[in-house]
């Protein structure tokens, strides 16, 4: 499967950008946005997650607050936590795979 | 009273929903008032054609000038930044419920109301390879393509087309031919079908055909008219030949077809769209304004879109007259009714043609 994704197009038109372009004065300032706009997107997740199950345990009066406070997880539940942790750290700072070694030009017509 | 289906397809994990709610939100916000980045580059952009005492039309000189500010930068990095997240995040939920909506598909091939025609010989022409709107894939080398197209359409409409609504008021601008007979609808590069559904509730009794080259889209877009009941037909065809008799509709429909589509192919079916929809026959097309009309951030988005969301052919059809291509194939324009429009004032536009 040949997908275009690079600037020549099928059949003329305007030349697409390549798969990473880089758009500030430099890369490492791309891939810092991209990492803030990711880590806000994964904040928000686990805010609506959060809410979601306080909405709900609450509702059900199986929480009291303070119980999260002091919670200390099983092994088998710091295991599954490290887990999530690597993914999250995956998916915040998998930008960094995508900075160029080379320096790269600025996006600009 | 029975719930009505939903059609659109959901990830099934409620962070890939969370996620995708925030890239939405952030569209927005990039958008519109939040970032407020389109009248701020536009303020920049009038005070430095005060400076020069000179309107500024030339895409070029239009770059040059914002290209040089930081804030444009940021602007593009950030658009670009949003779309990638979505597809990414879209793809990978989708991905995750392969099978099941695999199977989900198989299941309403051959279900009705209405038909499924895949055509197995089909031929894709070389101008349709292509990741239009960066979408992973493109329109149809995944079996997945249409559930990620009409998820990937839900974010990108910011919930103004969570229930169709856009299609449904598109599709009710639309006018009757003069003498009111409306027997069959031609539904051009349909994709997912919504707006070939939409024509179907407006004019129940006409034969209503959807057609598209990808059997992704289509299947989809099948399966989802099951689900509402529609008796609509879905085939793959190009919009450039479709096979269909002459002036054999009296509607023909294009919703945001021709700016993805090279010039040569813009012509090609126009003609087509000619000999298929019969005398005072309505020939109506929503897409993008022309390129005269544009504000120089206007110009400026249409190229960026162009070049870095995946549009190719957008540029070449906002330049090209397209009135004068619907003339020349006999058919008579309307005025576009203004304040008929979804999207950003001065984006989108309609072309209502009448064939003599």
């Amino acid at each position: 499967m040949i997908i275009q994704t690079h600037a020549e197009t099928p059949e003329g038109g305007t030349p697409i950008a390549g798969a990473d372009p880089v758009y500030l004065a430099d890369p490492l300032l791309d891939a810092s946005v991209r990492m803030l706009v990711e880590l806000s997107a994964q904040v928000w997740v686990e805010r609506e997650r959060r809410l979601t199950l306080e909405a709900l345990l609450e509702s059900r009066g199986l929480l009291a607050r303070a119980d999260i406070e002091t919670f200390q997880p099983s092994a088998e539940q710091a295991a599954a936590f490290k887990a999530e942790r690597a993914r999250f750290i995956e998916d915040v700072f998998k930008e960094l795979r995508r900075i160029p070694v080379e320096s790269a030009s600025r996006e600009g017509r | 009273m029975a719930a009505v289906p939903d059609p659109m397809p959901h990830p099934v994990r409620r962070a890939d929903t969370a996620y995708l709610d925030f890239v939405e939100g952030f569209r927005e916000y990039l958008l519109g008032k939040g970032a407020d980045f389109e009248d701020r580059l536009g303020e920049a952009l009038a005070a430095e054609e005060q400076r020069r005492g000179a309107p500024m039309r030339d895409l070029d000189e239009i770059c040059r000038f914002l290209d040089s500010l930081p804030l444009t930068a940021l602007r593009n990095r950030l658009a670009r930044t949003q779309q990638e997240m979505k597809w990414h995040r879209i793809a990978g939920a989708f991905d995750a419920q392969r099978t099941e909506l695999a199977a989900e598909l198989a299941r309403h091939d051959a279900r009705g109301p209405g038909r499924l025609e895949l055509d197995p010989a089909f031929v894709h022409p070389a101008y349709v390879n292509v990741q239009f709107h960066l979408q992973p894939g493109g329109y149809y080398h995944d079996e997945l393509s249409g559930f990620l197209y009409h998820y990937g359409t839900k974010v990108f409409f910011r919930g103004d087309n969570d229930h169709d609504e856009l299609h449904a008021k598109l599709v009710g601008f639309v006018p009757k031919p003069a003498d009111g007979r409306v027997q069959r609808v031609l539904d051009l590069a349909c994709s997912v079908g919504q707006s070939t559904t939409a024509f179907k509730a407006r004019y129940p009794e006409a034969e209503v055909i959807g057609i598209d080259y990808s059997a992704p889209m289509l299947r989809t877009a099948h399966r989802r008219a099951v689900m509402l009941g529609s008796d609509v037909t879905f085939a793959q065809r190009l919009v450039e030949r479709t096979g269909f008799p002459d002036a054999h509709f009296d509607i023909t429909f294009a919703f945001i077809v021709f700016h993805e589509l090279p010039l040569r192919i813009i012509h090609e079916t126009v003609r087509e769209a000619a000999r298929v929809t019969r005398s005072g026959g309505i020939f109506a097309i929503y897409d993008f304004t022309e390129t005269a009309t544009k504000s120089p951030f206007q110009l400026y988005h249409r190229w960026f879109d162009a070049r870095h969301n995946g549009e190719p052919y957008s540029q070449d059809f906002c330049d090209c007259d397209l009135d004068a291509i619907l003339a020349a194939n006999g058919f008579s324009v309307a005025a576009a009714p203004v304040g008929q429009r979804s999207g950003g004032a001065g984006y989108m536009k309609h072309w209502f043609a009448t064939r003599s």
